[in-house]
């Protein structure tokens, strides 16, 4: 038994709102280099234009370079479907969690580094390489995090942790919390390949990552796949604001309007995080590959700690 | 005002964490800088909670000391100093980033370990603020091993300091007032000294590696 309200609202609220957080991020870079920056809903237009396009496939490709579009796509929607916009309605029939969460998206990534080394050329392969290397390196602090506040909730649910965090209050002022707080936010901008790790605004053969991957692909299946990266950054951003500022225990009334009030809080809380990781981004510079494994490391021992003061101080 | 006493402590570990993963010495001064001013916070809100309690105003008066020594004058003359070096190879530690950071991390699990096994009062009680700032000096301590660099050592000792300010503040609310300002002047002066020395370690051997002294030896 599916409940079609939560499944209307989530493909909705994310789809719609993905590609706003790239017009977001990108017209307050513009803002701090002084220039006035594309349109907020540019990259809207951009993929409007993608899909009316026909996409060339070269023809020493396989079926994997042709289905990789929709899988990566698919997964990242699958994936919004596992991640609550609003706690108010509960998601029946879906059996999930943040576990599940992580694979799926891994699946869609497996699929791009496929894809990638598919058509031979060599800006593919290196790319699949990084990003192997990159997502190899970030997955135990994501699950590390996920599963420090998965033990706190006792549930590996999203939407059982959420629920669970309407109580608590204010996460950000307790220890354990902010650790596993400030370890997914650096997990998510390496995750969607912002700039400390990667640079979505270049394509130069030395620095891409993301880019790399998909340089091959036009048209349609381009619009696909660049739709999917932003679905799976918004997933991870709905993911932090939240399981770490919760505001739906602030909502007393019921029905429709609380929903629509809800989700309004929701937008604010993203637009806020993804100023914050424009910030970040023009204030720093990008790693040099081999020093991501720093990073990575700074994310794991976070949440490693935060698990261990969860773990001798109790709650 | 409890629960934000331990995010600041977390906060300042955290800080202690990504001095140890900063390869410039530039962005070390400026790590320190912040933990600085993240122990200045502690001191100022513990500051204020004792005039409310017991009208005293010693601790108000070590934040400001902290503020005008450890964030802006030492930052400010180790910048100069660093500036005078002519000798600027950047990468300065003897094991990759990574294994340092882990290496952290096992050093809190081992406070952990051992605030947990002491006898006395307190046995079995464990203090997160007093484990957090235990840390932070045996980081400093790790630190200070693991850069070749003279300035790398003596941000490694500056933080030491603070790891021992902090855990005097989180221990026993505030030490006697005549012992801190001590211990600032005494800072001050050790790292003024500090200074000058490794003006005059570039002067003679071209360099501020600390390896290079050994060519004193016959």
């Amino acid at each position: 038994m599916i409940d079609f309200r939560y499944f209307i609202i989530q493909l909705f609220v994310i789809i719609m709102v993905a590609p706003l957080v790239n017009g977001i991020i990108n017209k307050v870079k513009a803002f701090t280099q002084k220039r006035k920056g594309a349109p907020l809903l540019q990259m809207y237009f951009d993929l409007w234009k993608l899909l009316k396009k026909t996409s060339v496939v070269s023809d020493v490709s396989s079926w994997i370079f042709k289905v990789t579009p929709y899988i990566v796509f698919s997964t990242a929607v699958v994936a919004a479907m596992l991640v609550p916009t609003t706690t108010l309605i509960a998601p029946v029939g879906y059996a999930g969690d943040v576990i599940l969460l992580v694979y799926i998206l891994a699946l869609g990534r497996f699929f791009m580094m496929l894809a990638a080394l598919d058509t031979g050329s060599t800006f593919g392969g290196m790319g699949a390489s990084r990003e192997a290397m990159i997502s190899s390196l970030i997955e135990p602090s994501i699950l590390i995090s996920l599963f420090t506040v998965g033990l706190i909730a006792k549930s590996t649910s999203a939407y059982q942790i959420m629920n669970f965090m309407k109580g608590v209050g204010f996460p950000l002022i307790h220890p354990v919390y902010i650790m596993a707080f400030i370890a997914l936010f650096t997990i998510i901008i390496a995750e969607t390949s912002r700039t400390p790790v990667d640079d979505p605004a270049t394509h130069l053969e030395l620095t891409m990552v993301h880019e790399a991957m998909v340089l091959e692909y036009s048209g349609r299946k381009l619009a696909l796949m660049e739709l999917g990266a932003a679905v799976k950054q918004l997933v991870f951003i709905t993911l932090l604001v939240n399981i770490f500022i919760p505001n739906d225990q602030l909502i007393h009334i019921i029905g429709i309007s609380a929903v629509v009030i809800s989700l309004l809080i929701y937008l604010i809380k993203v637009i806020i995080v993804s100023i914050i990781i424009a910030v970040v981004e023009v204030s720093t510079v990008k790693l040099r590959l081999f020093s991501i494994p720093n990073l990575a490391a700074l994310a794991f021992i976070l949440s490693f700690i935060g698990f261990l003061q969860y773990f001798v101080f109790g709650r | 005002m409890e629960s934000y006493l331990d995010v600041l402590s977390v906060l300042i570990l955290l800080s202690s964490f990504i001095l140890m993963a900063n390869k410039r010495i530039k962005s070390y001064i400026k790590t320190f800088k912040i933990q600085s001013a993240m122990i200045a916070i502690v001191a100022g809100i513990m500051g204020i909670n004792s005039v409310y309690k017991e009208g005293n105003f010693d601790i108000l008066v070590v934040c400001a000391v902290i503020i005008a020594v450890k964030v802006i004058y030492i930052p400010r003359l180790l910048n100069k100093t660093y500036a005078n070096v002519e000798y600027k190879v950047e990468k300065d530690f003897f094991l990759n980033i990574p294994i340092l950071i882990i290496g952290c991390c096992f050093i809190v699990v081992f406070t952990y370990f051992s605030i947990s096994t002491t006898k006395g009062i307190n046995m079995g009680i464990i203090n997160m603020r007093v484990v957090n700032s235990i840390s932070l000096i045996l980081i400093g301590l790790f630190f200070m091993i693991s850069r070749k660099k003279a300035i790398g050592q003596i941000v490694g000792f500056l933080s030491i300091e603070n790891g021992i300010f902090i855990t005097a503040m989180f221990a026993t609310e505030g030490m006697p007032f005549i012992v801190d300002m001590g211990i600032f002047v005494d800072l001050l002066s050790a790292v003024m000294i500090m200074g000058i020395m490794v003006f005059r370690i570039n002067e003679k051997f071209d360099s501020i590696d600390i390896n290079k002294l050994k060519n004193l030896r016959g």
